[in-house]
C-alpha cells in the first residue's frame, strides 16, 4: 500500500463538517472555553462600538472558527497516521447566531525535512452566503514511520 | 482545590491592566489547572468533535496515543483556565484578531497544566490598540503541550 504522504498533491481538498451557529451553541462555547466576554452574551452591550467596529449584536467566539478548523485537521490527520502540528488563523468577518459555517482546506505544499515530512494546508471557513469569515494556514506532520491510521491495531 | 471560576467579566474589570499598563516582556500571572476528562469532553462537544480519541477509552488505549487525550485546540479552554480573574485577556470588548499555535505533546485528562505567558509587543495600527501575546503550556513532566501567539485589539 502506498504511503499517505506520497499520495497527496497540491490542490487536494479537505472538507470539514458544517456547524450551525445559535445563541445556544455560543453559550455552550462560553461554558466549554470559560470565555464569558460580553461580546458573546450581551446584546445591549453589543449595540456600542469597539474602537472603530460596531457589531450590532452578539457574535460567535472567533476561537470557535479555530476549534472547527482544528477538528477538520485532526480528523484528516488521525486517519492518515499524521499529526496536526500548527494552525494560524485570522478572522475576516464576524459570525452571528443563525449563520451556518463550514471549514475547508486545500493542500498547498509538501516538504521533506532532515527528520520528517510536512504538508502545508491553506484553510478557511465560509458561511452560508459563501463568504470567507476566517482564513489561515496549517502544518501537518507525516512522520516517516507513520502508519495507515491513528490506531495501531 | 480550584477556586470558582468568575464568569462575570465585568466584576474585576477595574483591576485589569489596560493597553497603557501592559509591558511587553513582563510575565503574566498564571494558575496551574487540572484538566479533567469532563472539561475536555465539554469542549469537544461545543465544537461538535466526538472523535473516539477523546471519548472512547478502549479505542484510545489501542491507538498510538495509548490513552485518552485532549484535542490540540484545548488551549482555547486552557488560556482562561490558567489565568486569574484580573488578567487582561478577560477585559470586556477584547477583540481576538488572530492566533497561531504549534502543537507538541497532547494534553491528557487528569494532568495539571501550567502556563508561561507574557505580552511580546504592543502597537497602534489604524487607530486600534494591539497587543501580541505569547503563551506556552506545559504538562507535569515539563514537556511543551503547545505554544501560541495571539493578536488582540484592546478596548480603548
Amino acid at each position: 500500500m502506498t504511503d499517505p504522504f506520497d499520495r497527496l498533491a497540491p490542490g487536494d481538498r479537505i472538507d470539514g463538517a458544517e456547524f450551525a451557529v445559535s445563541r445556544e451553541s455560543i453559550r455552550a462555547f462560553c461554558d466549554a472555553s470559560l470565555d464569558y466576554n460580553p461580546l458573546h452574551l450581551d446584546d445591549a452591550y453589543m449595540q456600542g462600538s469597539f474602537g472603530k467596529t460596531n457589531f450590532g449584536g452578539v457574535i460567535m467566539h472567533g476561537m470557535t472558527n479555530f476549534g472547527l478548523l482544528s477538528r477538520m485537521l485532526t480528523d484528516w490527520a488521525y486517519a492518515a497516521g499524521a499529526v496536526h502540528r500548527r494552525l494560524e488563523t485570522r478572522w475576516l468577518a464576524p459570525v452571528r447566531p443563525g449563520d451556518r459555517i463550514r471549514p475547508l482546506g486545500r493542500v498547498a505544499a509538501k516538504q521533506a525535512t532532515a527528520k520528517s515530512r510536512w504538508v502545508t494546508i491553506e484553510v478557511e471557513i465560509r458561511n452560508q452566503r459563501d463568504e470567507a469569515v476566517a482564513r489561515g494556514e496549517a502544518l501537518v506532520e507525516f512522520p516517516a514511520s507513520s502508519g495507515q491510521s491513528g490506531q495501531s491495531s | 482545590m480550584a477556586t470558582r471560576f468568575e464568569t462575570d467579566f465585568w466584576k474585576d474589570a477595574a483591576t485589569r491592566k489596560i493597553w497603557d499598563d501592559i509591558v511587553p516582556g513582563a510575565p503574566r500571572k498564571t494558575l496551574p489547572y487540572t484538566l479533567t476528562l469532563d472539561a475536555i469532553q465539554r469542549y469537544c462537544r461545543a465544537v461538535g468533535d466526538l472523535h473516539p480519541l477523546y471519548f472512547d477509552e478502549d479505542y484510545a488505549r489501542r491507538s498510538r496515543y495509548g490513552g485518552l487525550i485532549a484535542p490540540p485546540s484545548i488551549h482555547i479552554l486552557l488560556m482562561f483556565a490558567c489565568t486569574p480573574a484580573d488578567d487582561w485577556m478577560r477585559s470586556p470588548g477584547t477583540i481576538n484578531a488572530g492566533q497561531s499555535w504549534s502543537y507538541n505533546e497532547p494534553a491528557r485528562p487528569g494532568e495539571v497544566v501550567t502556563l508561561e505567558a507574557r505580552a511580546l509587543d504592543k502597537f497602534i495600527k489604524k487607530g486600534r490598540l494591539f497587543v501580541i501575546h505569547d503563551n506556552v503550556f506545559f504538562n507535569p513532566r515539563g514537556e511543551v503541550i503547545c505554544a501560541g501567539r495571539g493578536w488582540t485589539i484592546r478596548p480603548a
